[in-house]
């Protein structure tokens, strides 16, 4: 019998979700900080790798490629905040959700690891592309960024998601046969 | 804590599974969505007011494709963002709330408001079969209005309520 309130999920699974929030939050506040800091390095990396982000020596070019590159790494910064804020709180709910309502020790065991692994090395992701920016470029910062963090962790946090899914509309389905029987 | 019925824990779950589904239809699988869009705007060149004019075309396609691209976005992020309130406001009914009948409503109205993202789903797929603005104005006035207005009415029902016990200083339950 499944008891009609919300179960804790496990600390350590709260303790991920919590940190990935204080971490989201810490993030925003250093982008908004040291944005000129971290512009002022970023660019000084780019300069001294010409031929990485194709710059060529004409200031013109040179500093609408440098500005590009600048906004995306902005751009992933942002999204980290973004993401490392709802995947904190997905952590969470989706894990008292699974705690509370999946019966199949196994099953929940999975679906908890998998959100919260899933979910907690997502956003970090948006942290690599950034941080690659300056030393691969924009372009192969991107292919990295998905091949190493996004496709591995979002399709762990994907799946988490649809077994859960399956497992309360397998639960609601035989609810509802039950209480016909009945 | 009380939890809510499974039907609303379970529409909210499937939202957010579609939510995150859907942000991977924004990243890696970019290229293959952008190809549908403009193949569905090629099939539907008279809701777009395409002419044959090259430059003019051009311009129609690259707004619908992006107002296509947006709906995902926006069904993503409302997805991700709508499903944990939803849960979290089923919660508070589920524990708060007194009347079996009042409850019941707050629960039908919230289970309602949480399919409120795939009013984005449509808007995206309504901007491509039904041009730009008539499959915006489409989905706003049929899908988009009807369950947001679920979702708050659900919510305003919520506060009144909440407000009301705390007028008279005790729990509602």
């Amino acid at each position: 019998m499944i008891e009609p309130t919300w179960r804790l999920p496990p600390i350590p699974v709260l303790l991920v979700g919590v940190v990935l929030i204080a971490c989201a939050e810490l993030g925003g506040g250093a982008m908004a900080q040291f944005k000129l800091e971290l512009a002022r390095w970023a660019r000084g990396t780019m300069l001294a790798r010409p031929e990485v982000h194709g710059l060529v020596g004409v200031r013109d070019v040179d500093e609408q490629i440098l500005d590009e590159a600048l906004v995306k790494l902005d751009g992933g910064l942002r999204l980290f905040h973004l993401h490392a804020e709802g995947m904190g709180t997905i952590i969470i709910v989706t894990a008292m959700v699974a705690t509370s309502l999946v019966g199949r020790s196994a099953l929940r065991r999975t679906i908890v690891a998998l959100i919260m692994v899933g979910g907690a090395g997502y956003p970090l992701g948006y942290l690599l592309w950034s941080g690659l920016i300056p030393f691969h470029g924009i372009a192969r910062s991107k292919r990295l960024a998905e091949w190493l963090v996004w496709i591995p962790f979002g399709s762990a946090a994907i799946v988490a998601m649809w077994l859960l899914a399956g497992a309360l509309a397998a639960q609601w389905l035989g609810g509802r046969r039950s209480g016909d029987a009945a | 804590m009380r939890r809510p019925p499974i039907l609303l824990v379970l529409v909210a779950v499937v939202m957010l599974a579609l939510g995150e589904t859907a942000g991977a239809l924004l990243s890696p699988l970019r290229p293959a969505v952008e190809r549908y869009a403009r193949a569905r705007v090629a099939a539907n060149a008279a809701a777009h007011g395409l002419t044959g004019s090259a430059e003019y075309d051009d311009e129609v396609r690259n707004r619908a494709v992006f107002t296509a691209e947006a709906g995902i976005s926006f069904f993503h992020t409302h997805a991700e963002g709508l499903a944990p309130v939803i849960l979290l406001a089923g919660t508070i009914v589920a524990s708060v709330v007194a009347g079996r009948r009042a409850r019941g409503i707050l629960f039908g109205l919230l289970t309602v408001g949480a399919l409120f993202p795939l009013g984005y789903v449509v808007y995206a797929l309504a901007a491509l079969e039904a041009g730009r603005e008539a499959g915006v104005a489409l989905a706003e006035r049929y899908v988009l209005t009807p369950l947001g207005a679920s979702a708050i009415m659900a919510l305003l029902g919520l506060v009144v309520i909440l407000g009301r016990a705390a007028r008279t200083s005790q729990p509602a339950r």
